[in-house]
């Protein structure tokens, strides 16, 4: 795992406060009802933190962000370079 | 303003070059098609309907994602005489099954002749999708090109026409559908419009609400269409993964009315980071309007104060009382008086336990404090009713009835429920309010409906699905939507007896499972759930679950919870 999945992982834990949940690369966050939809937009600040991009949300679906190592893949994916 | 005999009258009175709908996908992808151009692909679509045997008086059902394509087939099948309704595009998190049964259950109330979805609508949630004989299911997109299409003549439509059914609530299986005539559709506009003081020349709006719901469909679809007037629209899923968005539009699109739930006036500022707040002008907006939920001042006065800094005005902030079943207004605060909506404080005591609003000094220890919705639109009445349905006075708290002449037809296909909800021409509206100097104070809702984030649901969906765990005692589930101050918006708080003591050994797993199956039946994420030992919760003497009391005992043990009595 990268430094930066590490991290992401690190704020998710920290953003749905549940005691003994634990989060992998793989975990489904959105479609196990652990993150809901209004908590994405933290998600997706973190990412564009992490990898230094600019990430328009007109073209990443929620499912997308559904895994920690789906929301690296979409970075590469749609980012671009911040102005 | 033009008075039209319909809809498709107004759009064909519509200048030509003026842009109508921007669809923003990223500043570097939008498409912007002009009045002209709408009503050339929107005449497209009635082509293929009508290729497909849609005639006057169908319903068709429009299952595809927010954007141009959805609302030119909306309009063309208006421009057909038939009756279209917009429904929530598949979520990726609700289980196929559950959605086609959804869906199956509305297009049969409905007795839809065609729903149509676009290209890349997911497979898996039509699979066997059981529509009857008399639905067609059509592929936008999959019919002629609009170019190709030989004129017909479109027919004559009355006023007095259905125009197109809304949809009250997000979850299918209840969902009422809202029948509104064309008369009515055009009458709501014209009040507005004169509420608001719109020009379709100068004024623009900005939305990201989805096209279901009458804020969005309404305020932000019809409202251009009747006025003439451009409105730049994003994806809901779009503006809640990227709030940002909307600061980004209205500084570069200069749109100068916007519509939002109560949370939004938090989310966007709370959710945006502080250090590109510099980068936007809202100068442009001359009305934000406030709806949907009860109004709150401190969600309108925490927008107000971060971005008063980047041109916000200070008489942008308003608020309304809308519901789909007046086509949308009720009530308009004043656009032109600085710093509205008004703001009362009461006794905090005399209001919980007198259902009385005795005003006192902003700030007093235990008051609580209401925002005007403004006042009524021309041609409405609202009436304030106690328990036994006595009319209450000025500063008495009661449901709110409304009469007005844009009022809806009734419940598609449900004389049950309509004779419930309209009795000698008042609208029921099960939310409780107060009057007092000729404006309209909303405080709550008597029906157990919950308001996530804008989002309607019904409690009673939340507590079949978790009912139906092995491990909980069914019926004995309570859902209740409890107001989170740091979020400006109900969340979901599920209570549920086990069947056996035992099982709470397992509480972890139960939860998990709970919380994936609320998600996979209807796309709602619970909060909290609390699984509780059997007769833990209040049950009503009938034998069923009481909710005010549990949810007084929830309140009074669980502190942690820091919800408002």
């Amino acid at each position: 795992m990268t430094t930066e999945a590490q991290q992401m992982i690190e704020h998710i834990v920290q953003l749905i406060r549940k005691p003994g949940v634990t989060i992998e690369e793989n975990t489904p966050l959105v479609s196990s009802g652990l993150i809901d939809s209004m908590a994405l937009v933290d998600l997706l600040l973190k990412l564009e933190d992490l990898t230094h991009m600019r990430i328009p949300a007109g073209k990443v679906q929620p499912k997308d962000m559904d895994t920690v190592a789906k929301m690296f893949a979409t970075a590469q994916r749609v980012g671009k370079p911040r102005k | 303003m033009i008075r039209f005999r319909n809809l498709i009258d107004a759009l064909d009175a519509a200048p030509d070059e003026r842009p109508f709908v921007t669809a923003w996908i990223d500043e570097d992808e939008r498409e912007t098609v002009t009045f002209a151009e709408f009503r050339r692909r929107a005449r497209g679509q009635a082509g293929v309907l009508r290729d497909h045997g849609v005639t006057a008086g169908d319903r068709v059902v429009v299952l595809m994602p927010q954007g141009i394509p959805a609302m030119t087939t909306f309009v063309g099948a208006m421009m057909l005489g038939a009756v279209p309704a917009f429904l929530a595009y598949p979520n990726f998190k609700v289980e196929p099954a559950k959605y086609r049964a959804g869906l199956a259950g509305v297009t049969a109330n409905l007795s839809a002749k065609a729903v149509v979805i676009d290209e890349r609508f997911p497979e898996e949630m039509l699979g066997h999708v059981s529509l009857s004989d008399e639905t067609k299911l059509l592929r936008a997109g999959a019919g002629k090109e609009p170019g190709d299409l030989k004129e017909f003549p479109l027919p004559t439509i009355q006023a007095d026409s259905l125009a197109f059914i809304q949809h009250s609530a997000g979850t299918t299986g209840l969902q009422k559908g809202v029948a509104l005539t064309h008369g009515a559709v055009l009458r709501q506009i014209e009040h507005l419009a004169q509420a608001l003081k719109i020009d379709g020349a100068t004024d623009s709006v900005y939305s990201w609400l989805p096209l279901y719901h009458d804020m969005g469909l309404i305020a932000c679809f019809m409202l251009p269409m009747v006025c003439h007037m451009p409105v730049v629209m994003q994806s809901p899923l779009d503006w809640v993964m990227q709030p940002e968005a909307m600061l980004q539009i209205v500084s570069e699109c200069k749109c100068t009315l916007a519509w939002m739930p109560n949370f939004a006036f938090q989310f966007v500022p709370r959710r945006v980071p502080q250090s590109r707040w510099a980068q936007y002008d809202l100068s442009s907006i001359r009305a934000l309007i406030n709806c949907s939920e009860p109004v709150r001042a401190s969600s309108m006065l925490e927008f107000q104060n971060v971005f008063a800094a980047i041109g916000l005005r200070s008489h942008a902030l308003q608020s309304c009382y809308a519901m789909a079943e007046n086509v949308f207004a009720v009530t308009q605060s004043d656009v032109y008086r600085p710093f509205a909506p008004t703001v009362i404080w009461a006794d905090g005591q005399r209001f919980r336990g007198a259902h009385q609003i005795v005003p006192v000094k902003e700030g007093t220890a235990g008051a609580v404090s209401f925002t005007s919705s403004g006042r009524l639109l021309p041609n409405h009445e609202v009436r304030i009713v106690s328990d036994s349905g006595a009319a209450l006075g000025d500063g008495s708290v009661g449901e709110i009835l409304v009469k007005s002449d844009c009022l809806f037809e009734g419940y598609y296909n449900r004389p049950d429920l309509t004779a419930q909800a309209i009795v000698d021409g008042w609208y029921h509206t099960g939310d409780l309010g107060f009057s007092q100097d000729g404006e309209l104070y909303v405080v709550g809702r008597k029906k157990d409906l919950l308001i996530i984030g804008g989002e309607n649901i019904y409690p009673q969906d939340i507590e079949e699905i978790i009912g139906g765990h092995p491990a909980i005692h069914d019926g004995r589930v309570i859902a209740l939507g409890v107001y989170n101050p740091d979020l400006g918006t109900e969340e979901i708080i599920a209570v549920a007896e086990v069947e056996r003591q035992e099982d709470l050994v397992h509480a972890m797993e139960i939860e998990r499972e709970i919380r994936s199956r609320v998600v996979a039946g209807l796309g709602v994420a619970v909060r909290t759930i609390l699984l509780k030992p059997p007769k833990w919760i209040v049950k009503s003497t009938a034998g069923k679950a009481a909710r005010s009391a549990t949810r007084e005992k929830l309140l009074q043990q669980h502190p942690e919870l820091n919800v408002e009595p």
